[in-house]
This record gives structure tokens, sequence and C-alpha cells, in this order.
């Protein structure tokens, strides 16, 4: 380290991270408080759940915040042998429990206990920790034990619906429903199901823990970047360029503005973009650098939410664009003194923005004119065979490979499934795990309701495929 | 006992030079093909740093590196034929990184650091301490990424054409242990990352 040694009068700021960590914590109260009342009061009133599966949601944040708090003292006590004292004045300055809290409330409701445990040790070990505490870290440690959590248990994350919800709703969370629209209809299929665009800002609409009241995050956000605990360029661009590119797609296909905004105010996107983006260690620091992280941050999520099956993309672009935070950096360290050259980045941007917008466009209609016949190609059946009022239909439908498999029907209703040949199907066993055929053929009314599982989205995709093909052809 | 576990754990070519990445990253999914992996790259490591130990006064200083890889890559290709023949599932397994052990540094490093400027025993004796060194450091990994993966350990299986022997010990099946995290190789990169750090701390040690 270097000391350098001046004279002159320094103005020192009486800021701390102890301060900051305070002011972060103040914010997000008025969030867990929502929480608390969505997913346990209005539940407890109006269904007959026991106190005690309704109090859920307050054990997840407890159990991540101990969680993270008690890894992080260990790790003070047992590697850095410092005393007690020292350790928890460290964890005191170290921001230690924000990222259990986080990962928390960024986790769906009926996650199990023991998976947030183990999120946010691994988000603190291995996120935080091992790369030396504090400061130090590459990534934000609250996604790396969300990482974990999806990569290792993703068909445990259990679905996102409190219980009140499954009795006034049908179906998953708007953005899985938007993918299984191919990214195209109207305001009444997207929007409609859950409500107005009001309800989305307000918060009643399906999601995780605390991504869902757009209205206290952005009290939150002004809260933020008024105490100046936030950098509020990077929030602010992310949103702006969401906006601007689905506002952009959505004016081409013929619909409104209430596109680009249910794309904002649906998922994790302003969650995301005020509490993750703005972290202090992992994100770039010079105006600049910022502001191109902001747009970074924004076309990835566009092109994960529509150019794959992943439904949401927030958490995946910040994890991806905190590696880059030191090019920014470099990159606004350069153009601050050579303000000329901005028109470099921004011809840059442009250019992936069209090309990505032109893609997505002839992507979803592509999508739009043979998004029928799609099933017919995938599925083939083979032979039927005829048994009394009992018929088995032998078909192949196309996952990642080939599934074989014979359907017994009888009256025009599935009555069983048996897979004979998924040797192709590598995860096939994220299937067994939720005993996905019995879902599909219990759900096999109204089968595009159903989820995909996360984890198998091709093999599960292949078995609903059948369902409709087999009952498409009884009803000839 | 001292001395041996000096060589496998203070000049270890994974843990400690970090060579040779590539196979432990990539073939570890089970027990057994980690430590099949090892004994072949130990096998060609001995026997190529006995020829060119063997050759070392007729090679000229400018040609070195050629007739090196000639030389292992007729090791490997040998190999690959005598796996191809008596042990297909094996060498279906390996697939792209049986013949990638021609450009695998350990080899390759000892060959040109040490046997082409050391008598022929003392060659034959380091191409083994550090096959050796290879073979537990591939097999460690190998261990923890299927025990945490899969939840088993394969201790024959792929071979038992051979040997008429199959052995795999189911030890975990609870919702925990088969984390699917450790079956891909970013886990095995944070495995071999956390063993590494382990070992370097208990290096200082010692």
């Amino acid at each position: 380290m270097k000391f350098i040694k001046e004279n002159g009068p320094h103005i020192k700021n009486s800021d701390t991270t102890s301060k900051i960590m305070t002011r972060f914590l103040i914010s997000l109260i008025p969030i867990v408080c929502f929480v608390i009342f969505k997913n346990t009061v209005l539940v407890y009133f109006f269904t007959s759940e026991t106190l005690i599966s309704v109090l859920h949601p307050i054990f997840m944040i407890i159990v991540g915040v101990l969680t993270s708090f008690i890894s992080e003292l260990l790790w003070f006590k047992l590697v850095n042998k410092t005393n007690i004292k020292t350790s928890f004045l460290e964890l005191y300055r170290s921001f230690s429990i924000i990222p259990g809290l986080l990962l928390a409330l960024v986790l769906p409701i009926n996650t199990p206990l023991w998976i947030v445990a183990f999120g946010a040790f691994c988000g603190t070990i291995i996120g935080k920790m091992l790369y030396g505490g504090f400061g130090q870290n590459i990534f934000n440690p609250a996604l790396i034990g969300y990482l974990f959590i999806s990569v290792s248990y993703n068909a445990l994350l259990g679905s996102p619906l409190n219980a009140y919800e499954l009795d006034t709703l049908a179906g998953a969370t708007p953005l899985t429903n938007l993918t299984s629209l191919n990214y195209f209809g109207t305001y009444d299929s997207i929007v409609g199901s859950y409500g107005t665009l009001l309800n989305f800002f307000s918060g009643t609409i399906p999601g995780t823990l605390g991504e869902v009241s757009k209205l206290l995050i952005l009290i939150a956000f002004i809260y933020l970047v008024i105490t100046k605990t936030i950098k509020w360029r990077i929030p602010t661009t992310y949103v702006t360029t969401v906006f601007v590119v689905t506002w952009i797609i959505g004016n081409s296909l013929g619909l409104g503005i209430w596109y680009p905004l249910f794309h904002i105010l649906s998922g994790g996107l302003l969650f995301g973009a005020v509490f993750m983006a703005t972290d202090p260690v992992t994100s770039p620091l010079t105006p600049i650098g910022q502001v191109l992280h902001g747009i970074s941050l924004g076309l990835l999520t566009v092109v994960i939410r529509f150019l794959t099956p992943y439904p949401e993309g927030v958490m995946t672009s910040i994890l991806f664009m905190n590696m880059l935070v030191p090019l920014f950096d470099k990159i606004g360290v350069r153009l601050r003194y050579n303000i000329k050259r901005i028109y470099i980045p921004i011809l840059i941007y442009l250019v992936i923005t069209i090309l990505l917008i032109i893609n997505i466009i002839s992507n979803i209609n592509n999508n739009k004119t043979n998004g029928i016949d799609d099933v017919g190609n995938k599925v083939k059946i083979i032979e039927i065979k005829k048994d009394g009022n009992k018929k088995i239909y032998n078909v192949t439908s196309k996952g990642w490979g080939t599934i074989k498999a014979e359907v017994e029907v009888v009256d025009k209703e599935i009555k069983s499934i048996i897979v004979t040949d998924k040797k192709d199907e590598t995860q096939w066993n994220e299937l067994e795990k939720v005993d996905y055929i019995y879902k599909v053929i219990t759900n096999q009314k109204d089968i595009n309701k159903l989820d995909a599982v996360s984890g198998s989205t091709f093999s599960s995709e292949a078995i609903k495929n059948i369902i409709k093909k087999v009952l498409s052809e009884e009803l000839k | 006992m001292k001395k041996i576990f000096s060589y496998l754990f203070k000049e270890n070519p994974v843990f400690v030079l970090v060579l040779g990445l590539c196979s432990v990253l990539a073939v570890t999914t089970t027990f057994e093909r980690s430590y099949m992996m090892g004994v072949v790259v130990l096998v060609i490591l001995v026997l190529s740093n006995l020829i060119v130990s063997l050759i070392r006064k007729i090679v000229s200083e400018e040609i070195r590196i050629p007739v090196y890889i000639i030389i292992i890559s007729t090791l490997v290709t040998i190999t690959e034929l005598i796996l191809n023949k008596y042990s297909k599932p094996l060498y279906d397994a390996f697939g792209i990184y049986l013949p990638l052990i021609v450009v695998n540094c350990v080899v390759l490093g000892r060959a040109l650091s040490y046997a082409s400027k050391n008598k022929v025993l003392d060659s034959i004796k380091d191409g083994f301490k550090s096959g050796l060194g290879y073979l537990v450091a591939i097999s460690i990994i190998g261990l923890l990424r299927e025990l945490l993966g899969n939840g088993t350990i394969t201790i024959m299986n792929d071979i038992s054409g051979i040997t008429g022997y199959k052995e795999i010990l189911h030890i975990f099946n609870n919702v925990v242990i088969p984390n699917k995290l450790f079956l891909t190789s970013g886990g095995a990169f944070i495995l071999l990352g956390i063993v590494i750090g382990i070992i370097n701390g208990r290096r200082s040690e010692v």
C-alpha cells in the first residue's frame, strides 16, 4: 500500500459502511412488511391455512438472515481466528445480513427452509468470504446463493403462489405465462388474468417474496438516492433500456404502451435494478461506466426474456455483468478525459440493439404463424391399438432426443402414460422428482396452464405435446 | 511416510503447479473414470520419460518439441487402440479427452524439463512421481464430485469387462446430497479451488 502525504484541508465524509448498511435495511423494512401483509395476514384471514404454514415467509427471511450472519461469524472465528468482540465489530461493518435477506426476498414463497439456509451459506462463504470478505468479492453474494440453489435444487424451489392466490388465480407468474404465449398476446391474455396494471404496481400478483410491490421499491429507490446510498444511474438506465426496447418490439407488433409497462412491472426487474445491480462492491464507480453497465444489463435481460426458455433474466444478467465491471470502469476512466470518443460505445450499443430487436420481432412472428403446427411436427403417432373401449396410442415425441411412450385412453380421457424410451433425456430425474407425468395426467384438460419443470424444459414440453396431440386426435 | 506425503502434496502437478486441468475437470464425473484417467496418464508419463531420456543425446535442441510430441502421441494412440479393443465403455466415456493427453502439460513438461537432461532411471522415477501425484489428485476430485453430485462411488463399472468385478457403492440418497451442481464443470472448478485452497493452507503449516 502506498501512503500519500499532502498538505491542505481534506474534507472527510462522515459516511461509514455501517451507516450505509443501516440505511439499506431501513429501505427494505416496508418491503418486508408488505411480504408479511400479503403472504401471512391476507392468507390467514381469507383461507383456512394453519398459523404455522402462513408464517412460512417470515421464517424464510429469518432463516436467511441468521444463516448468513452465523456463517460469516463462524468464518471469522474459525478461519481468521479473531475473538468474539472484533468479529462482531467486523460483522457490523461488512453488510453481513444483507445477502441472506436479499436471497430470501428473491425466492418463491414455497421454498423449503433448508434450501434458503443452503443458499445463504453458499452465498456468504463461497460468494463473499472466500474472495476475501466484504469489499473484495466480485460477484453479488446474494446472487451467488441464488445461483447455487437454482443449479442444485431447481425442481424443489416450489411455486411462487401463496394459498390465497391458489384459490383465485390459475397458472403461474405473469412472465411464465408470457413465455408460454410465445411473447405475444392481447391485453386480456397477458395482463387480464392478474387484474390490471395497477395490481402489478401495487403488488397483488404472484411472484417471489420481495419483488412484487413496485410502489414500495420505488419509494425505497427515492429514499436511497436522496441519502446517496446507491448509484442512481444504474437502475434508471437499466429500466429505461428495457422499457425502450420492449416498447419498440411491442409497437412493431401492434401492441400498446401497456406491453413495455408490463415488462417493467412484472418479475424482479425493479427489485434487481434497485437492490442488486447497485451493490456498492460489485458495480462500476465511474459515471459513464455506470451508464454502460445499466444499458448492458437491460439488453441482456431482454435477450434472456425473449430468446431463451427462461422467463426471468434479471438475476442472471446482473450476475453476468458483475464480471464485466472492471471493463466498464476502464472505459469510463478513458472516456472521462476524452469525451469526444463517446460515439464509439453509442454506435456499438445502437447496432446491438437494432440487431436484437429485429431478431426478436422475426422470432415472435415466426412463432405466431406456425405455433399450432409445431405440436404436429414434434409428435408422431406410430400406431393405435383398440381393445374394447380402451385405446393405446404408440407415440414418439421430440424432447432433447426422442421420447417413446404408450398412452392409454378410455372415453376420450388419458388414463396413463408409460414412457418406454427416454435415454436421450439427460434431465429426466427432474421430472421424476416432482412426479410430473402424474401432474400432466391430472391437468390434461387445461394442459397449457401447467408449468414446465425448470431445468428440464424440453422433456416436459415433449410430454405436454404428447397430451395435446393425443387429445386433439381423440376429438377429431 | 512423510516423504511420500511431500511428493504427493508439495510437488503435486495438479494442486500445486495447476497443470493438466483439462482432463481433471472433464472426465471426473465418476471415481472410476478419474482413477483410470490417472492410471493412463501415469503409464504414458513413465514410458515417455523413458524414451525421451534414452534418446536425449541424439535429439538436438532445435527439434526437441516436435520429436517429443511425436513420441507422446504415438504412446497415446497405442493406449487409445488398446482401450478401444478391451474396454469400449471406458473409451466412449473418455471421448476426446483421451487423445488430448498428448497436449497434457504434465507429460510434455516432465519430458522437456527433466527427462531430456537426466539419466534413464532417474527419469523413470521422476515420471512415476509426477504421474502418481496426478493420479492422487484426479482421484480425490473424482471421488468428491461423484459422492456429492451423484451420491455414489463407482469403484468398478466401465472396466468390469476385463476384471469381471463390479461394484457401485450407493452412499447418499436424500434430498440434499445428489446435488447436480457438482456434476457440472462449474462445480468441478469450485471444488478444485476449495481443495487447492485447503492444501495450500496445510502446506504452509507443515
